[in-house]
C-alpha cells in the first residue's frame, strides 16, 4: 500500500492533485476580483473614473476606501499601511480600486480601463540615504554597542572601511497570492487564504471589516511556496476578497497575476551600509563598527522585526570583543519591503564578510585563514549579551575544509590562474551561524489540537503552514512517535484558526520547533491516558506500557513482550471506555527575554552553524561566470527527515546564489519595477546550480524538539559564498585591483570590472 | 472565433465548438477542469504549464513535443493530442513520479507536475538516455524550492533506469506501458499516427487560403500570447504551421546556387535538429541551449522570430549573418527581401497587411559560423547582447565572403557592413579580431535597460566579436592571446 517513506503531500503533488487557492472548484455566483494599482511611486489623485470600465462591463462592481466599514489599515505595527490608497498613493503597485467580475478575465481587463482622475506625480525618496538625512525613519532606530570600537580601533594594526550595499530579492513562489472568501450569514467571512499566518490574516480582516476576529475564520491547506513573501504580505489580498464577498454576499476569489504579483508585494529589504573594521597583523579583528540604511519602503511592514536580526547578526560568525552597530529603517517611495528566508540575517552577514574580504587583502592572508582565526567559540557572549553554548562554528568550517580539499584546491586554482587569461578561478568559504526563534519574543509561541478518531485514525492540527518545507511530514513524525499510533494513521489538518487559535507566522525557521513540540505535547497527552487505560486493561502499570508504531508492548524485565493490542484497538477500548481522546497543547518557547532599552538578552533559544565553499569559474573575454562546485557541511544535529531537510539547505543554497549573483531587483530611477515579470527577473535555473556536496554535523541539540535544528533558513547564507568566488577569480584576472561590494553580482558588473568601467558610485 | 476543433485528450478525442484564439492553459482549468496544469508566469518562462503535444512531424511520422500551454492557443490543437498530468496521473503513480518523490524533487509542488511531464516528455522523445540530456529537457522548467539537487538526482535515475529504451516509436511506447511511465491505453493512443486521429488528413489549401486573407498569421505564439495574455473574444487568427509541410527545411539549387530554404513554420528545435543544418553548418547545435528553452524552441518558428521584430532576437542575428533572403507572400503576389531590410523601426517592418513570411532561405556554402550571446542568466533568458558572423574563406586563407551581424544595441537587429568591410579579404590574426572588436563597439546606440547599460552593451559588443573571432578561427588559438 503506502510507501512509509514517502510524503503524502509530495505524492499529491507529482500526481497534480494537490489543491492550491486557484484549484479550489468554484462555487456558483462566484466573482473574480482584478485590482487598480498606482502606476508610480508617490503621487496624489482626486479620484478614480469607472466609466469606461461600466461602459464596457456593464455588470463590473468596484470599491474604494470609502467602501471599508472597518478600518482602512493593514500595518501590525505602526498605522502606515492603508489596504486602499485615499487620496495619495506612496509606491507602485498600491491598491487603488478593487473591481469584481463575473471571470478573472473580465474584471482584470475592466480593471486597466479605470483611470486616475487628477493624478499628480510627486516627488519619490528612493534612496534609503537620502531618506535618513530628511529623518524619513520608522521607528525606532537601533543600536547595540559592546566593548569601545573607538579606543580598539587605536590598538589596530589594520583599520579599514567601506561600503557594502545589496539589493532586495523577488521571493518568486511559484504559486502566486491569492484568497477565497465566502460570506457568512452573520456579517463574518470564511477565507482560504495562501498565507503563512491564518491568524494575522484573521486579526486585519476583522479590522478592515469592522467585526470581532470570532466571526473570521482562515484556513490555509498549502501553499505553492511562501519564503516569507505571504507572512504580512497576504493580509492585503485576503481583506480585499473578504470586503467583496461582504458587500456582495457572494463568494470572490481574488489571485494575482505574475506581473501584479511582482509589482503589489514586497520582497526582501535592500541595504546600503557603512562599516570599519580593525584587525591585529596576525588577522584577529579587534573592532566592527557598522551603520545600516535598511531600505524599509513606504510602510512598516516587518521592517523593525527585521533590522534587529541584521544587528544581531552583524559579526557573522566570528568572535569580536569590541562592537558598535546601528540600524536605520529608511522610508522610501517602494512597495513595503518584507521578510524573506534569512529576515535580515543575509544582508547583515554580507557586510562583514565584505568587510573581511577587503581585510583580507590589505593584510596578504587567504580569506580563509582569516576566517578561521576568528570563528566564535564555546563560551564567547555576544554584542547582544547572549552566551554562546554548544558552539559547532570551527566543527563545521573544518569538516568544510576538509571535505573540498581546501588547500589542494586553492594550489590548483592559483596554478590555473597562472597560466590562463581567458579563464579564471575563485573560491570562497562562508561560515554561518544564525540565531534561532523569532526576534520578536512574543511571537514564539504555538498551539496544537490532536484529534484521535475512534477507529485509530488522527488528526493533529497545528498553527504551522505546510508551504513545501514538509513541516507536515515532520510533525506526523513527531506525533506518531508520541502517541506510538503508525505514520500512515496521522493525517496533518489544514491550518485553520478555529482549530487553532492565535497562531503566529509560520517563519523564522521555527515552524518544526514550535508545533512540533505543541504537537509533541498534545499526543504525550493522549498517550498517557491510553497509556493508563492499557495498563489497567493489561493488569499491569502504566510505566511498563510501551506503545510503537501503532502496536501495544509490555515491558517484562528488560524485555518487550508483544500484547496483540493494537493502538486502533486501544483507541476504540479507550472510546468505549469514556476516555478523552483529543488534546489541546501549548508551547512557548522558554528561557528567551530581551530588553530593548540596554539591548541586551537571550533572543535565541540556540544556533544553527554551517560552513560552504562555492568554486567559480570567470569567463574572461565574455566577463560571465559559473559555479563549479559547492561543499557546505551543515549543523542538522539529529534530523526527523534527511530527505526534507536536505531539500531545504539545496534549496536555501539556491536562493540565496540567486540572491548574491544573479537576482538583480532593478528599478527605474523614477521607482517602477522594470524586473516585473520572469522574463525580466531570473531566478536560478538548473543550469545556474553547481554540483552540491553536502553533509551534515548530526550531534543532538537537545534544546529542540526530537534534538533536531532549525533548518529553513541559515543555509541561504551559503549562497553569499558565490559571490566572493566570483570576486576571488576576478580579483586574479586583475591583481591589485581593490574588489567591490554590490551584491547581486553580475555580468554586468564582472565584464565592467575586468574592462575597467565599473561605475564610480559601485560600493567599495 | 468558435470553431469546431477537433483533437485528442488524454487519449479521448473531442470534437467541440470553442474559441480557437483562447489558450489552452485557460481551457483546461476553466473548462475542461484539469487544474493540474499549472499558471506560473502566463510568459513561458516557469514550466508550470507544461503539457506534451503529439501532432505530425514533417516526414509525416508522429512527434511528440513539451509545449507551454500558457502559449499555446486551442486552434493549434486541430488534429492533434494534448497529454497532460491528469492523463499521466491516471493510472496512479508512474516511475517518473516515484523517482521525484524518492529523491525528495517536490516540496511546494507547484512546479511539480511541469517537471513530470519534462521528464516523461524526455523519455518520449527517443533522446539519449544521460543524466546531462535529461537535465535539458527540464531547462524549462524553474523550480523555486529544491535548488534542483534533487532533480537531478531524479533525473540521473532514471536516465540510468531507462538506458536501454528502444529508439523506434511503437516500440518505445510498449516499453514505456510495460513499464508503466505511460498508462498502457494513454500509450497506445500516442503511438497513434495521425491518420487515426479525429479529422483524418490535415488541411492544406483552406489554411493558406486563411493566411491570405488578412488575418493575423500566427507562428508558435511564443511571443504574441506573452503580449496578448488574454486574447478578446473573436480574434480568429491562422496557425502558420497546420500543414506539416511548412516545417519542412530543405535544400535547394537555385541561379547555380545551393541554398537551404526554410518553411514558414520551421521551430528552433526543428532547425537545430536538422541534418541538412548540421551538414552546411558544423556546430550550430552547440548554440542551441543558448536559445529560450525547450519548450519555447518547439513551437517558436524563425519567421515568428524575425516579424516579432525584437532587436535581440537570436534567430534573426543568426539570419541576418547566414545572409537570409525572405520570401514575402501575400494573397496575389510574393517578393523578395534580404531580412535586413525587412527592419525599418522599433518593433517596425516592411510587410503590409496581408503579407507574411512563406518561406527563408540562405546560402549553404559557408565556411564557418559563430554565434555569441550574453544574457543574465546562461540558460533560458533574453540576449543583453548577441553577435552573429558567417565567412567563406578563400583559397589563399584569406576571408573571401563575410557577414556579421549584432542584436540588443539598436532598435533592430543589425548588419554590419564596416565590420564586413573590414573583413573581406583580410587573413584572420590576432589583430584583425582586435580591429574587428573595435568597429562592433563602435556599432549601434546601445540603450540602458532592465538587461544592461549601454556601457556595458558597448564592451559586448567588442568582447562578443573577439570571442566569435575564437570561434571562427580556433587553430589560431586566440584565446589567450587575446586577453594578454
Amino acid at each position: 500500500m503506502s510507501n512509509n517513506k514517502r510524503n503524502p503531500d509530495s505524492i499529491l503533488n507529482v500526481l497534480g492533485k494537490t489543491v492550491y487557492i486557484d484549484d479550489v472548484p468554484e462555487t456558483s455566483g462566484m466573482l473574480h476580483a482584478g485590482i487598480v494599482v498606482s502606476p508610480s511611486a508617490h503621487g496624489r489623485f482626486a479620484g478614480l473614473d469607472f466609466s469606461k470600465a461600466l461602459e464596457r462591463y456593464p455588470d463590473i462592481q468596484f470599491f474604494t476606501a470609502k467602501d471599508i466599514p472597518g478600518q482602512n489599515e493593514l500595518s501590525t505595527s505602526e498605522p502606515d499601511e492603508p489596504l486602499f490608497a485615499d487620496g495619495i498613493w506612496h509606491y507602485q503597485g498600491e491598491i487603488l480600486a478593487l473591481i469584481l467580475g463575473p471571470s478573472r478575465s473580465v474584471a482584470r481587463k475592466a480593471a486597466a480601463l479605470v483611470s486616475i482622475i487628477g493624478r499628480e506625480d510627486m516627488p519619490a525618496i528612493l534612496d534609503p540615504r537620502a531618506a535618513y538625512e530628511k529623518g524619513m525613519f520608522i521607528p525606532s532606530p537601533r543600536t547595540i554597542v559592546s566593548g569601545d570600537t573607538e579606543a580598539a580601533f587605536k590598538n589596530c594594526d589594520l583599520v579599514i572601511s567601506g561600503r557594502a550595499d545589496s539589493l532586495g530579492q523577488e521571493h518568486v513562489y511559484l504559486e502566486t497570492q491569492g484568497a477565497i472568501a465566502m460570506p457568512g450569514d452573520d456579517g463574518g467571512v470564511r477565507l482560504l487564504s495562501g498565507t503563512q499566518s491564518p491568524s494575522g490574516v484573521q486579526a486585519i480582516v476583522a479590522r478592515v471589516l469592522g467585526v470581532p476576529m470570532h466571526r473570521v475564520e482562515v484556513e490555509a491547506r498549502r501553499l505553492g511556496g511562501a519564503f516569507g513573501g505571504k507572512e504580512d504580505q497576504a493580509s492585503g489580498w485576503a481583506a480585499l476578497a473578504a470586503l467583496g464577498a461582504v458587500k456582495t454576499g457572494r463568494p470572490v476569489k481574488l489571485y494575482l497575476n505574475r506581473r501584479d504579483d511582482m509589482i503589489a508585494t514586497g520582497k526582501r529589504h535592500p541595504y546600503s551600509s557603512d562599516y570599519k573594521i580593525g584587525l591585529k597583523k596576525d588577522g584577529t579583528i579587534l573592532a566592527f563598527e557598522a551603520v545600516y540604511y535598511q531600505n524599509s519602503g513606504a510602510s512598516a511592514d516587518l521592517s523593525p522585526a527585521v533590522i534587529p536580526r541584521t544587528l544581531f547578526h552583524a559579526a557573522g560568525t566570528y568572535e569580536i570583543p569590541n562592537i558598535k552597530v546601528s540600524g536605520y529603517m529608511c522610508r522610501t517611495n517602494f512597495v513595503p519591503f518584507t521578510a524573506f528566508r534569512g529576515f535580515g540575517g543575509p544582508q547583515g552577514f554580507f557586510v562583514i564578510e565584505s568587510a573581511l574580504d577587503k581585510a583580507a587583502a590589505a593584510l596578504g592572508m587567504d580569506r580563509a585563514e582569516l576566517q578561521k582565526k576568528n570563528l566564535i567559540k564555546e563560551g564567547h557572549k555576544t554584542h547582544y549579551g547572549m552566551s554562546f553554548k554548544d558552539v559547532r562554528a570551527a566543527l563545521c568550517f573544518d569538516a568544510c575544509i576538509k571535505q573540498s580539499d581546501y588547500k589542494k584546491l586553492r594550489a590548483e586554482i592559483n596554478a590555473f590562474n597562472l597560466s590562463h587569461k581567458a579563464q579564471k578561478r575563485g573560491a570562497a568559504l562562508i561560515p554561518v551561524c544564525f540565531g534561532i526563534s523569532f526576534t520578536k519574543i512574543m511571537l514564539n509561541q504555538g498551539g496544537a489540537l490532536v484529534h484521535v478518531y475512534n477507529d485509530g485514525s488522527v488528526s493533529v492540527a497545528t498553527g504551522a503552514i505546510e508551504m513545501g518545507q514538509g513541516v507536515g511530514r515532520k510533525i506526523a513524525k513527531i506525533s506518531a512517535m508520541a502517541l506510538g499510533s503508525s505514520l500512515d494513521a496521522i493525517r496533518i489538518d489544514c491550518t485553520r484558526t478555529s482549530t487553532v487559535a492565535n497562531t503566529v507566522a509560520t517563519a523564522a525557521s521555527t515552524g518544526t520547533d514550535i508545533n512540533g513540540m505543541a504537537a509533541q505535547m498534545a499526543c504525550t497527552e493522549i498517550n498517557k491516558r491510553l497509556k493508563s487505560l492499557a495498563a489497567e486493561k493489561l493488569a499491569t502499570v502504566p510505566e511498563k506500557i510501551i506503545m510503537e508504531n501503532g502496536s501495544v508492548f509490555v515491558m517484562d524485565g528488560e524485555a518487550k513482550k508483544e500484547t496483540g493490542l493494537s493502538f486502533a484497538r486501544l483507541v476504540g477500548m479507550a472510546y468505549e471506555s469514556r476516555t478523552d481522546l483529543s488534546a489541546h497543547a501549548f508551547y512557548a518557547t522558554p528561557g528567551l527575554y530581551y530588553d530593548i532599552k540596554t539591548e541586551r538578552g537571550n533572543p535565541f533559544l540556540y544556533h544553527v552553524y554551517g560552513a560552504a565553499l562555492v568554486t567559480a569559474t570567470v569567463d574572461t573575454i565574455r566577463g560571465t561566470y559559473r559555479f563549479d562546485q559547492a561543499f557546505m557541511t551543515h549543523d542538522l544535529a539529529k534530523s526527523i527527515d534527511e530527505t526534507i531537510d536536505l531539500g531545504q539547505v539545496e534549496g536555501a543554497f539556491a536562493q540565496g546564489l540567486g540572491w548574491a549573483c544573479l537576482e538583480e531587483l532593478k528599478f527605474d530611477q523614477n521607482g517602477r519595477l522594470l524586473a516585473n515579470t520572469l522574463s525580466t527577473y531570473k531566478v536560478p535555473d538548473a543550469n545556474f546550480m553547481p554540483d552540491m556536496h553536502i553533509e551534515f554535523l548530526r550531534k543532538p541539540n537537545p534544546l529542540a524538539v526530537a534534538n533536531s535544528k532549525a533548518v529553513g533558513e541559515p543555509p541561504l547564507i551559503y549562497g553569499l559564498a558565490g559571490y566572493f568566488a566570483v570576486m576571488d577569480a576576478l580579483k586574479a584576472a586583475r591583481p591589485g585591483e581593490e574588489g567591490f561590494y554590490d551584491l547581486p553580482m553580475t555580468p554586468e558588473k564582472a565584464m565592467l570590472f575586468l574592462s575597467g568601467e565599473l561605475p564610480g558610485d559601485v560600493a567599495r | 472565433m468558435i470553431r469546431n476543433i477537433k483533437f485528442r485528450l488524454n487519449g479521448k478525442d473531442q470534437n467541440l465548438e470553442l474559441r480557437e484564439e483562447a489558450l489552452v492553459l485557460d481551457w483546461l482549468r476553466n473548462i475542461a477542469g484539469l487544474k493540474g496544469t499549472k499558471e506560473g508566469c502566463r510568459e513561458g518562462d516557469c514550466g508550470a504549464c507544461l503539457a506534451l503535444l503529439g501532432g505530425q512531424a514533417p516526414d509525416g511520422s508522429m512527434e511528440w513535443r513539451s509545449v507551454t500551454t500558457c502559449t499555446l492557443a486551442m486552434g493549434e490543437l486541430e488534429n492533434r493530442h494534448l497529454v497532460t498530468i491528469e492523463g499521466l496521473a491516471s493510472a496512479g503513480l508512474t516511475p517518473v513520479m516515484e523517482a521525484m518523490l524518492d529523491e525528495g524533487a517536490s516540496q511546494c509542488g507547484f512546479c511539480s507536475p511541469g517537471f513530470v511531464l519534462a521528464l516523461t516528455g524526455y523519455l518520449v522523445s527517443g533522446a539519449k538516455m544521460d543524466p546531462v540530456e535529461a537535465m535539458l529537457a527540464v531547462e524549462g522548467n524553474l523550480c523555486r524550492c529544491t535548488g534542483y539537487g534533487s532533480i537531478r538526482r531524479a533525473a540521473k535515475r532514471l536516465a540510468e533506469d531507462f538506458s536501454d529504451l528502444p529508439f523506434g516509436l511503437k516500440e518505445r511506447f510498449s516499453v514505456l506501458a510495460d513499464r508503466k511511465v505511460l498508462p498502457k491505453a494513454l500509450a497506445d493512443s500516442m503511438a497513434d499516427s495521425k491518420a487515426d486521429m479525429p479529422g483524418g488528413s490535415v488541411h492544406k489549401s483552406g489554411q493558406t487560403a486563411s493566411m491570405q486573407n488578412g488575418s493575423i498569421v500566427l507562428g508558435g505564439g511564443t511571443d504574441y500570447f506573452v503580449q496578448n495574455p488574454d486574447p478578446e473574444p473573436g480574434l480568429a487568427p491562422s496557425f502558420s504551421d497546420q500543414d506539416p509541410a511548412s516545417r519542412r527545411i530543405k535544400e535547394k539549387v537555385l541561379g547555380g546556387k545551393t541554398w537551404i530554404c526554410l518553411g514558414r513554420a520551421v521551430t528552433e528545435s526543428d532547425f537545430f535538429a536538422s541534418n541538412i543544418i548540421k551538414k552546411a553548418l558544423p556546430g550550430m547545435e552547440r548554440y542551441e541551449v543558448l536559445v529560450a528553452s525547450p519548450p519555447i524552441r518547439n513551437r517558436a518558428t524563425l519567421a515568428g522570430n524575425i516579424v516579432n521584430a525584437s532587436p535581440i532576437a537570436d534567430m534573426s542575428a543568426m539570419l541576418i549573418a547566414l545572409g537570409a533572403e525572405l520570401e514575402i507572400s501575400s494573397k496575389d503576389a510574393s517578393r523578395s527581401l534580404p531580412i535586413e531590410n525587412i527592419f525599418l523601426g522599433y518593433k517596425k517592418l516592411d510587410l503590409k497587411p496581408g503579407e507574411y513570411i512563406n518561406e527563408i532561405r540562405f546560402p549553404a556554402d559557408w565556411s564557418r559560423f559563430a554565434f555569441e550571446k550574453v544574457s543574465k542568466r546562461e540558460h533560458l533568458d533574453i540576449a543583453t547582447v548577441n553577435v552573429a558572423i558567417a565567412v567563406k574563406m578563400g583559397a589563399d586563407g584569406c576571408i573571401a565572403e563575410v557577414r556579421c551581424s549584432a542584436g540588443g544595441v539598436a532598435a533592430i537587429p543589425l548588419r554590419l557592413k564596416n565590420a564586413e568591410a573590414l573583413l573581406t579579404g583580410a587573413k584572420p590574426s590576432l589583430d584583425l579580431a582586435k580591429k574587428l572588436g573595435a568597429v562592433y563597439a563602435e556599432s549601434g546606440s546601445p540603450m540602458s535597460d532592465v538587461r544592461g547599460s549601454s556601457v556595458y552593451r558597448k564592451r559586448l559588443l567588442e568582447r562578443l566579436a573577439w570571442a566569435a573571432c575564437i570561434r571562427l578561427w580556433p587553430e589560431l588559438k586566440l584565446e589567450e592571446e587575446i586577453m594578454a
